[in-house]
């Protein structure tokens, strides 16, 4: 019971990271229908950033969050602006070369300025653990970096339901002509997306570092995880990619349990294809939003 | 959709034309010019890079002293060696590709790229093709029962890296261990691995209370230590690579798993990483290595292992060298020697004197069994001491005795 239990509880917290790797996946797909393919290269840049702050004056990674969600923003925004807005308009297939493209491009650039070493951040916390009756243990890295992924995923449904800037992304996520026609700017719109998923990105690559290791190879797993927990959560709701991220955790977890250890990716697909399946939104998302993924 | 059609087919058109020019040269490795070619696909980018990138400087450090003195002495001629390197990313269909083409550029002679599965998939393409492989880091046994006679690895098979581990506890550690848990990545290399461990506990005595498996190149091994946490292994042996062995000891510490003896990996603990990552809790894993400092032996290339040390810290800006580094030179090595011994560069001729070579190295003893396996070097068991890996193992080139139990 104990090790079901310690099963459980690693897996939820595994899954809240793995819904603060995707949650800005999610948005940009949601709002742009962007399958941004770089996602998890933006990832590796964060934890590359916490990296350099903490050799550099040994900053906290989880306090490193900041800056790294900060420069990501702005390297997002850019990006967008200059580069993915010139295919925004094609065809779903040129935006995932471009996006492809750009991983390469970055993942090879981090190998040359960082080399293939394998990191981590050490802090003198991550790995000490909240001990429960039974030995269940929490270890406090994992816990902030799910409670983090709680408050964040809060902070983005605040700002996209409650906030000018929010409705205007939501609303040109709807339907660009009619925002166009009511005087939001739709380029800028598009950039601040992917400036605020870029930042999210930066934010989660820190807490990785944090708890976990990282190298540039780690850039395309990290960009399967999030395209995983996106479609499982659903698109065009903000809470998506945190229950899908939890539901690829748990998943994950029990199938480690009661089935040999190196079916678990396959078990967590074929959770996928029965999702796709049977309620092809997603668990939270709405069909709008999957409809539009025929394109 | 008839545009889109049609720049389909013109891309594609492009490439078959692309390939086309670039296959079917004329041979260009040999002695007319002076110069010996051999060619090497490597994992520079994708999962194993920072192993891939290691081995590709042990093939550097083969060619800069090769030619510093003076070359390669065949049938009269002096050759240069040059080396010619194609980035696999990682993917042993790409690796397998890749030497096709340098069959196609007349490039004969080569050497292996980083991993059991890529080597396994260039050693089918190289005895199609009539090429000769020395293979550098491709341990798996399965490689060598498949009838190849063109493919000869310098290290140790796969089955000695746990067997090793497991014989050097049971020779040095009082109190001694009673039980063991194998966790194992997933692959063919790792599973034969833990198989060769599995046998050697067994036969000494020891009981395998756990066997787990986990996705190759993961770094979340939890569920394999829930199952284990429960049944207290006295010692934890992971046959795996740098990501799963910085993990299992990682999450080991967060999920509160402390085998009472201490852990031991194979591959991962010699790579400065291991230590880089896990600061203080790698302190007393041990590993097994192919080669260490003090491997006995050594020819007129490079000098015994200490000489090959101080060469590849010159070359490498202090840097020390790991064990893929020196398997790697050591493969170079092997294929230098043969081109010597065969008086020639005719692939034909090179192999049949790879396959009779016998010689000490600064890598140990080289000498391949009609498989292509080398069984008469044996593999070192190190131990993380004071953030350093201290060879401990076997006692004729131990540095330090062994401590134990293991975990601080």
């Amino acid at each position: 019971m104990a090790q079901f239990l310690q099963a459980t509880v690693y897996g939820l917290l595994q899954g809240g990271l793995l819904a603060l790797i995707a949650v800005g996946f999610s948005l940009v797909w949601g709002v742009m229908n962007v399958v941004n393919l770089s996602h998890g290269a933006f990832v590796l840049a964060g934890a590359y950033v916490a990296l350099q702050l903490h050799d550099a004056v040994g900053l906290d990674p989880f306090v490193s969050m900041v800056p790294a969600a900060l420069l990501l923003f702005g390297f997002g925004y850019v990006v967008q602006r200059y580069l993915v807005n010139l295919v925004v308009n094609g065809p779903i297939f040129i935006t995932l070369l471009l996006t492809f493209g750009l991983e390469l491009v970055l993942v090879n650039l981090m190998l040359y300025l960082f080399t293939a070493d394998h990191q981590s951040i050490p802090t003198g916390y991550a790995e000490g653990s909240l001990v429960l009756p039974g030995d269940v243990r929490i270890p406090y890295g994992r816990l902030i970096a799910a409670l983090l992924a709680l408050a964040l995923t809060v902070a983005l449904v605040y700002v996209m339901r409650r906030t000018r800037t929010g409705l205007s992304i939501l609303a040109t996520g709807m339907d660009r002509g009619a925002a166009r026609l009511m005087g939001i700017k739709a380029r800028h719109v598009y950039a601040l997306t992917f400036g605020i998923a870029a930042a999210m990105a930066g934010a989660a690559g820190a807490a990785v570092g944090a708890v976990s290791t990282f190298s540039p190879a780690d850039a395309g797993r990290f960009t399967l995880f999030s395209f995983v927990a996106s479609v499982l959560g659903g698109l065009g709701n903000m809470w998506g990619a945190l229950y899908g991220g939890l539901v690829l955790g748990l998943v994950q977890a029990w199938g480690g349990q009661l089935l040999p250890g190196t079916l678990v990716n396959a078990v967590a697909f074929a959770v996928l294809v029965l999702v796709l399946a049977f309620r092809p939104q997603g668990i939270a998302g709405k069909p709008f939003y999957a409809s539009r993924l025929e394109v | 959709m008839s545009n889109r059609a049609f720049a389909g087919a013109a891309v594609v058109a492009l490439l078959l034309v692309t390939t086309a020019c670039g296959s079917k040269q004329a041979p260009e490795a040999g002695g007319d010019s002076g110069r010996l070619v051999l060619g090497a696909s490597l994992s520079l980018t994708g999962a194993t890079a920072k192993e891939g990138i290691l081995t590709r400087e042990g093939y550097e450090v083969c060619t800069k002293v090769v030619n510093d003195k003076g070359g390669v002495a065949a049938g009269g001629t002096k050759y240069q060696l040059e080396i010619r390197f194609q980035d696999d990313t990682s993917k042993a269909d790409v690796s397998a590709q890749l030497v096709d083409q340098y069959n196609d550029q007349g490039v004969k002679l080569i050497l292996g790229p980083y991993g059991s599965g890529p080597t396994d998939a260039v050693a089918a393409v190289v005895e199609r093709n009539g090429q000769v492989m020395a293979d550098s880091a491709g341990a798996d046994n399965k490689i060598f029962a498949k009838g190849y006679r063109r493919s000869f690895a310098v290290l140790s098979p796969a089955t000695s890296y746990v067997a090793s581990i497991v014989q050097a506890i049971n020779d040095l550690a009082t109190p001694k261990p009673k039980t063991f848990a194998f966790i194992s990545a997933d692959d063919g290399f790792s599973k034969t691995a833990t198989q060769g461990g599995i046998s050697k506990a067994k036969e000494l005595g020891f009981e395998v209370i756990a066997e787990e498996y986990v996705p190759n190149q993961t770094t979340d091994v939890s569920s394999a230590l829930t199952k284990i946490k429960p049944k207290n292994p006295d010692v934890i042996l992971g046959s795996v690579h740098l990501s799963e062995g910085i993990a299992i000891v990682k999450q080991s510490k967060e999920l509160g798993v402390r085998p009472t003896g201490g852990f031991g990996e194979t591959v991962a603990p010699p790579i400065p990483d291991f230590v880089k990552t896990l600061a203080g809790s790698a302190e007393g894993v041990l590993g097994s290595t192919q080669w260490t400092p003090k491997t006995a032996g050594s020819e007129r290339f490079f000098g015994s292992a200490t000489d090959y040390a101080a060469t590849f810290k010159t070359q490498f800006g202090g840097r020390d060298p790991v064990y893929h580094n020196a398997e790697a030179t050591a493969a170079c090595l092997a294929l230098v020697l043969a081109v010597e011994k065969a008086g020639s560069t005719d692939p034909d001729k090179v192999r049949d004197a790879l396959a009779a070579l016998d010689t000490p190295s600064f890598f140990g003893p080289i000498k391949f069994t009609p498989e292509g396996m080398n069984v008469t070097k044996q593999m070192a068991v190190i131990q993380i001491q004071n953030g350093k890996a201290v060879p401990v193992w076997p006692a004729d080139s131990a540095e330090a005795p062994l401590k134990w139990p293991a975990t601080a």
